[in-house]
C-alpha cells in the first residue's frame, strides 16, 4: 500500500494500490505538529488496503495544498512555530 | 470572437487545483537520470488482506533515509547510491531518530518526522487497536540509486524477505520519499 505525492511515477511502475495526495515531494503525510492530517492519510491509505481490488488501482485523496498550507499556516501561528 | 475569447485559458495553479504538485516529474527523471528508473510491464499482483486490520500486523517502509541517531548513516554521496538499507524500532521516539538523504527536501520532515515517517501516528492507531500491531522493526533506505536492477536483487528483495520472514508483517504502508 503506497502513499505518492507523483500519479505519473507511480503509474509507470504500476504499484497494486496507491494514495495519491497532490503535495510536494517529502510531505506525503502532510505538514509537521498536524497530527489529524497525517492520521487522515494514513487511516486514507488503510481504508484503500482494505478494498481495492484491481490491481494498479490510484485513490485520489482530495486535499488541495493550499488548504493544507492555509490551515498549517494558522495552526503554527498559534504555536508560536515558523512556517 | 473576441480577442479576449482567443487568450488561452492558464493552467490551474497546482496547489489550487489539487493535481500533482510537480508535472511531468517521471519525464523530467529519467531526462535528468537515464536508466535509473524501474520499469514494469505489468502490474504488481494484489493480495488480499488475510484478516482484518485490527488483528493484522503492519510495517512501514520508506525511501526517505531515516535511520537511529545510534547508527552510522547510509551513504548518500556514492555516485551510484547505497545499496544497503536501515532497520527502525517501530517503539522509537521522534528524538531518537534522524534523516540522512540529499535527495528530497525533508526541512518540515526535520521538524515532525511524521510528515514523511508517520511512525508516531502509526505507534498512536495501535495503540487505539485501529491497527493489530506493529513489527517490531520499520525499514528505511536512500531512495536514489542508479541501477535499478541492481536494487531490486538487494535492497528490495532483501526488505522484503525480511518483512516477510523475520518479522512477519501481514501489510506493508510504503512512503516513496
Amino acid at each position: 500500500m503506497s502513499v505518492t505525492v507523483a500519479r505519473d511515477v507511480t503509474e509507470a511502475v504500476k504499484v497494486p494500490r496507491a494514495l495519491f495526495l497532490p503535495w510536494p515531494m517529502g510531505h506525503h503525510f502532510g505538514v509537521p505538529f498536524h497530527l489529524d492530517l497525517q492520521r487522515r492519510v494514513i487511516l486514507a491509505a488503510l481504508m484503500l488496503l482494505e478494498e481495492s481490488a484491481e490491481p494498479g488501482t490510484i485513490r485520489d485523496l482530495p486535499i488541495k495544498w493550499a488548504d493544507v498550507r492555509r490551515e498549517a499556516k494558522s495552526m503554527l501561528t498559534i504555536q508560536g512555530q515558523r512556517l | 470572437m473576441t480577442a479576449a475569447d482567443k487568450t488561452p485559458v492558464p493552467a490551474a495553479e497546482p496547489r489550487e487545483a489539487g493535481t500533482q504538485l510537480r508535472p511531468g516529474l517521471w519525464q523530467t527523471i529519467n531526462e535528468r537520470y537515464p536508466g535509473s528508473m524501474i520499469r514494469k510491464e505489468s502490474f504488481v499482483s494484489q493480495a488480499s488482506l488475510s484478516k482484518p486490520l485490527a488483528e493484522a500486523r503492519l510495517t512501514l517502509i520508506s525511501s526517505c533515509g531515516v535511520h537511529c541517531k545510534t547508527d552510522p548513516p547510509l551513504d548518500v554521496c556514492h555516485p551510484f547510491g547505497d545499496f544497503r538499507f536501515k532497520r527502525v524500532p517501530s517503539s522509537s521516539k521522534q528524538r531518537e531518530l534522524i534523516i540522512h538523504q540529499l535527495k528530497y527536501p525533508h526541512d518540515d520532515a526535520d521538524l515532525d518526522l511524521n510528515v514523511i515517517f508517520p511512525i508516531e501516528r502509526l505507534q498512536e492507531l495501535h495503540l487505539e487497536r485501529r491497527i493489530g500491531s506493529l513489527t517490531p522493526n520499520f525499514f528505511s533506505f536512500i531512495g536514489y540509486n542508479m541501477d535499478p536492477e541492481r536494487f531490486e536483487r538487494t535492497v528490495a528483495a532483501d526488505i522484503a524477505d525480511a518483512v516477510v520472514q523475520q518479522e512477519h508483517a501481514d501489510c506493508a504502508l510504503l512512503a516513496p520519499a
